[in-house]
């Protein structure tokens, strides 16, 4: 077992990471979004650059520009839209459940921090015909305890798609 | 009339801008979208590119006209030229990825090899067994990838597969003198790479809502008045609706505020690139939204204050058609290179925040474009025409005479003037038979 200290963080941590995660996601398919807002720290940066297609070895990622680039002021401003009774893209709500797997964590170079990779897996549904979407992306988070409690201090969304296969992204992710 | 009726016959009798009348079936009929793929993405001037994506020679992007893959590159020469994305051996595609630098296009099945200006080099890596394969040789001439006719305006790169096309300028005529507020107004570049994504809708309601319609913005975009965002709704009508002629359209939203919402930086560059009549006027643009026919739109979004300083970030878009009922979409930012950082970086955030695919306003579009297109599809089966609403501004009053821009110009962008001339335009393209 030592081994496996060393080499990432201990079981406990890792029980807590991603049981925070599984949380996470429940408030987001619960639509919960103000205790969703709670679980970021005031310097949040929420970004997802954009995936492209190119040879290799060429880096598949671009980040100068991005399909979120949110702070706390934002992310707040969208859940605010979000409740009112003219956000027509998710009123009626999609029906949605997300999938949070392959969860790794290490500590990050700041104590308290960790540094925490997962898969995600959006399931979205709206309508009929037996229509849905998969929104799936490599999520890169840092994790900061705050008062004995993970907060997400950064999140980073690589989308597995260059041509996305939803019509908009109205969902957290 | 209906089932089984000729579709051109069908089109003649039941398009009727000029009465603001349109029928529902146009939106998602697959034989509409046959004709529409032959005689407008078949012929008209498109969108493909700015100048900024290619800025070395052996640059090039993968885009589309209509549904054909086309490759958009910087030769040796440093000339700007659009090719069919297929090898002239086996129709291969010769450009795999969506954007890169190369030095020749090597074809990964047969090696069939062309340089930058499309001319045919050889089949490379086969190249000891050419002489065996093909003891007669190989014509070169004949070889050459197919190549369409490149026009640019003000960095906007356009590409049409008729040799007889009216000029680039002419087509795009009065929408011109608009253009250069955005595009001409200083050197632009295109910030990163396109957002690109599907939307489950025919191609020409993005087009006209951009084009002709302010109206929605009360309704689509209530959350920004909702929120404080805006003082009134207003700010969807205060302006000028503009009907350049061609097909295309736009609106301007004007304030009366003193001074310019722009960046005292780039005053000196703007009045150095456009007439006194332009710059007076973009000193009052609080918004611009329009659409080069078929399938270009643009827009300077209304400026919104982000992290305590009020911006805008221009977006251009581009509609392709794949299917009938179907677009994948390229949405572009695009800022002043020579702005200031602070400008920069809250037009993108502004930009991505508003109109990206997760932009505020643009996810309520889209649940719109998708509902018409599904509803769109029932008329194709009934018996009786189901006909829409186009006739805003019908009876409103006459263009007004003084405006500095040119086209017919609107006070107040209610009118769906130039929505009525948009399918006008694409009417007549669809009833001529090709030459």
């Amino acid at each position: 077992m030592k081994l496996q200290v060393a080499a990432g963080s201990p079981p406990e941590v890792r029980v807590a990471v991603a049981d925070f995660l599984v949380y996470e996601a429940e408030l987001l398919d619960d639509r919960r979004f103000e205790d969703w807002l709670e679980l970021f720290t005031p310097d949040i940066t929420y970004e997802a650059p954009i995936r492209v297609t190119r040879k290799a070895p060429h880096p598949t990622i671009v980040d100068d520009i991005s399909f979120f680039d949110e702070n706390l002021h934002s992310l707040t401003l969208r859940v605010r839209r979000l409740r009112t009774d003219v956000a027509w893209a998710e009123d009626p709500p999609s029906h949605t459940r997300r999938f949070v797997t392959n969860i790794r964590t290490r500590p990050a170079e700041v104590e308290e921090e960790l540094e925490v990779r997962s898969s995600l897996m959006l399931f979205r549904s709206r309508g009929d015909l037996g229509a849905y979407d998969l929104i799936v992306g490599d999520r890169h988070d840092r994790l900061r305890a705050v008062d004995g409690e993970l907060r997400i201090a950064r999140r980073r969304i690589l989308f597995d798609q260059s041509s996305l296969g939803t019509k908009n992204l109205g969902v957290f992710l | 009339m209906r089932v089984g009726t000729d579709i051109t016959s069908r089109l003649s009798d039941t398009v009727q801008p000029e009465l603001g009348r349109i029928p529902m079936f146009i939106y998602s009929d697959p034989d509409v979208y046959q004709l529409e793929l032959e005689r407008i993405f078949g012929r008209a001037w498109l969108f493909v590119a700015h100048e900024s994506e290619l800025p070395a020679a052996g640059d090039f992007v993968v885009r589309e006209m209509g549904e054909q893959s086309v490759i958009v590159g910087r030769g040796d020469d440093a000339t700007v030229r659009v090719f069919l994305n297929s090898c002239r051996h086996r129709g291969m595609r010769l450009a795999c990825e969506d954007f890169g630098s190369v030095e020749m296009w090597r074809c990964p099945y047969h090696g069939f090899s062309y340089g930058s200006k499309g001319e045919f080099l050889g089949t490379f890596i086969g190249a000891p067994y050419e002489h065996v394969a093909y003891p007669g040789g190989l014509d070169r001439e004949a070889l050459h990838l197919i190549e369409a006719r490149v026009g640019t305006y003000r960095g906007l790169i356009f590409a049409t597969w008729d040799d007889d096309a009216q000029p680039l300028e002419e087509f795009l005529g009065n929408v011109r003198w608009y253009l250069d507020l955005l595009f001409g107004r200083a050197e632009m570049e295109v910030v990163g790479v396109p957002q690109k994504w599907v939307i489950p809708c025919g191609w020409k309601l993005p087009a006209e809502n951009f084009a002709a319609d302010a109206y929605h913005t009360a309704t689509a975009h209530a959350f920004l008045a909702r929120l404080g965002m805006v003082d009134s709704v207003a700010f969807g009508r205060d302006g000028y609706h503009v009907d350049p002629g061609n097909g295309h359209g736009l609106g301007i939203g004007v304030h009366d505020d003193a001074g310019s919402y722009y960046p005292a930086e780039l005053q000196a560059e703007y009045a150095s690139r456009l007439d006194p009549a332009q710059l007076k006027m973009l000193g009052r643009v609080k918004n611009l939204h329009g659409n080069v026919f078929p399938n270009m739109s643009f827009l300077q979004p209304n400026f919104i204050e982000v992290d305590g300083r009020r911006v805008s970030g221009i977006m251009l878009r581009a509609w392709q058609p794949a299917g009938p009922g179907r677009v994948q979409v390229y949405s572009w930012h695009l800022v002043e290179r020579n702005g200031p950082d602070w400008w920069k970086r809250l037009g993108r955030r502004m930009y991505v925040q508003t109109f990206g695919m997760s932009g505020m306003f643009d996810q309520d579009d889209t649940e719109n474009w998708e509902a018409q297109t599904r509803n769109a599809t029932t008329s194709l089966t009934r018996r009786d025409e189901v006909m829409l609403h186009y006739a805003m501004g019908l009876d409103g009053g006459p263009p007004i005479a003084d405006f500095p821009g040119p086209g017919d110009v609107y006070d107040g962008k209610f009118s769906e003037a130039a929505g009525r001339t948009f399918y006008r335009t694409w009417l007549d393209l669809l009833l001529e038979e090709p030459q």
